[in-house]
């Protein structure tokens, strides 16, 4: 089993929080988000993405607003709510008190 | 020549290959049996549609309108497999591998339409378009109809007339493109499109967006129209040159050809000669080159006949020189109108010239010059005789 496929759960579990912190620092689109993650572990897809925004939604850590773009139809730009803002604090509480634990353990 | 289906994607327009439009149908159906139960199913499918459209966009060039099958393919890959994450059932169904692809008959949109297509036609063109409308080879409907002429005693022959008449002719590349079968045509296509234009309109909140969404679509609309007209002209170009590639791959033409084309052009001016002797000695004596005819015939009768038995005679030679006449100019073969003239007055010189020698040098045949004036008379005569007789 490679590494890639170990972690697939994680990093598959750890993409919410990430899409918080990204849409957190900007009002972003889909585009812009897969261009931040290409390159990086947690590389992503429209299929993916746009279902777990739309879940995200739906539980109204985020929300989005049309706006025009230069260049083809009006785009969707994110943005989180005080929901969202409040969860990705909590989220980077426990993600840096698990950092800290793996770091605390063993050699 | 492929074949082009065309789509809209969250209200704008794509000219797809019909690989392609068979796979982004089956990516989208299984995408669809992917989130169902989800609440938002078409707000996200919107959106991967959507998606594609951009990258579909990006593909395309002003030169260029169809999106390629392997192009379909590859933004497939990118847009990669739609993922339902509302719930560990979801991920169970996933877990469970894809899913068969249901593919349902793909929604092509054929206006096929009742043309008369000159191009490639005998008379009118009626064969010519019914073949094409009903699929079926040109020259078994041509076969057919010969045949039902002659069993119909000329009824289907005035149907054929009528036809020419009522069946409006292919003249405009969209006519054609009609006439030739299954194809989008710009009507269709303006009207799939407006659907999703209305579509869009719908899903804008704001005012401001939906003005904007207007003036794409209209600016869409208008390149499109233009590029389909370029693109039609280009292709009806292209399939009246001729079907095969054009020469580079065809072989110069063999040396005997430049040598059996005048032969032949000879022996069928020799046979028209022959051909005018016999009708000019049956008229003079009453007897071909010394048979006369059996059982009080009248001449015209004869010449009936002498013109049958010369058309059928010299029918395969005729042929042959077309043939050997395109493979010299390195086309490939079919009708064309000035070629035949060409021919034509090729065939007259030679039989003027015959003509000349034998009216000189052949005794008799001067004489039989010299009854053709009575003979016309003597036969418009005997017609009137044989009509009234009836």
């Amino acid at each position: 089993m490679s590494l890639d496929e170990k972690f697939s759960a994680l990093r598959k579990g750890l993409l919410e929080f990430l899409l918080l912190k990204i849409i957190a620092a900007d009002k972003v689109y889909v585009a812009d988000i897969l261009r931040q993650l290409s390159g990086t572990e947690f590389s992503t897809q429209e299929g993916t993405l746009y279902p777990l925004l739309s879940k995200m939604r739906r539980e109204s850590l985020l929300d989005y607003e049309w706006q025009e773009s230069d260049a083809g139809p009006p785009r969707k730009y994110y943005k989180l709510t005080a929901k969202g803002r409040e969860q990705l604090r909590e989220l980077t509480d426990y993600w840096n008190k698990i950092h800290g634990t793996v770091k605390g353990l063993g050699p | 020549m492929n074949k082009v289906i065309a789509i809209h994607l969250h209200g704008t327009a794509f000219q797809l290959e019909e690989g392609g439009y068979e796979a982004l149908r089956a990516y989208l159906d299984n995408a669809a049996r992917q989130l169902d139960g989800n609440p938002d199913k078409a707000e996200i499918l919107a959106d991967i549609e959507q998606a594609i459209a951009d990258k579909f966009a990006a593909r395309l060039t002003a030169g260029r309108n169809v999106v390629l099958t392997t192009e379909v393919e590859a933004v497939i890959a990118e847009v990669g497999p739609v993922e339902n994450s509302s719930g560990a059932a979801a991920d169970a169904k996933t877990e469970a591998g894809p899913q068969p692809f249901k593919t349902d008959s793909a929604r092509t949109y054929t206006a096929k339409r009742l043309y008369r297509i000159k191009e490639g036609a005998m008379l009118g063109g009626v064969c010519n378009g019914l073949a094409s409308y009903l699929g079926v080879d040109v020259t078994l409907l041509r076969l057919a109809v010969a045949v039902l002429i002659f069993f119909s005693f000329g009824t289907v022959a005035i149907a054929y007339l009528v036809a020419i008449v009522i069946i409006p002719k292919a003249v405009t590349p969209e006519q054609k493109a009609e006439a030739n079968g299954p194809s989008q045509t710009a009507h269709d296509f303006v009207r799939m499109a407006r659907e999703g234009y209305y579509e869009g309109m719908k899903s804008f909140p704001d005012r401001q967006a939906r003005r904007e969404w207007k003036r794409k679509f209209r600016s869409e609309m208008r390149d499109w129209k233009h590029n389909f007209r370029w693109e039609m002209k280009e292709n009806f170009a292209a399939w009246k040159h001729g079907w095969q590639p054009t020469c580079p791959p065809c072989p110069p033409p063999p040396e005997a050809y430049s040598v059996v084309f005048p032969i032949l052009s000879v022996l069928k001016a020799l046979l028209l000669f022959f051909f005018v002797f016999a009708i000019l000695s049956l008229i003079a004596t009453g007897a071909v080159f010394g048979v006369s005819l059996p059982g009080g015939l009248p001449v015209w009768v004869g010449i009936v006949l002498l013109i049958l038995a010369y058309k059928i005679v010299v029918s395969p030679i005729k042929a042959m020189r077309r043939a050997y006449y395109y493979r010299l100019q390195g086309r490939p073969y079919f009708w064309h109108p000035f070629a035949e003239l060409a021919h034509g007055l090729l065939t007259v010189c030679i039989l003027g010239l015959f003509l000349f020698l034998a009216d000189r040098f052949i005794p008799g045949f001067h004489q039989a010059l010299l009854a053709v004036p009575d003979f016309l008379r003597n036969t418009a005569e005997s017609v009137r005789h044989w009509w009234n007789g009836h």
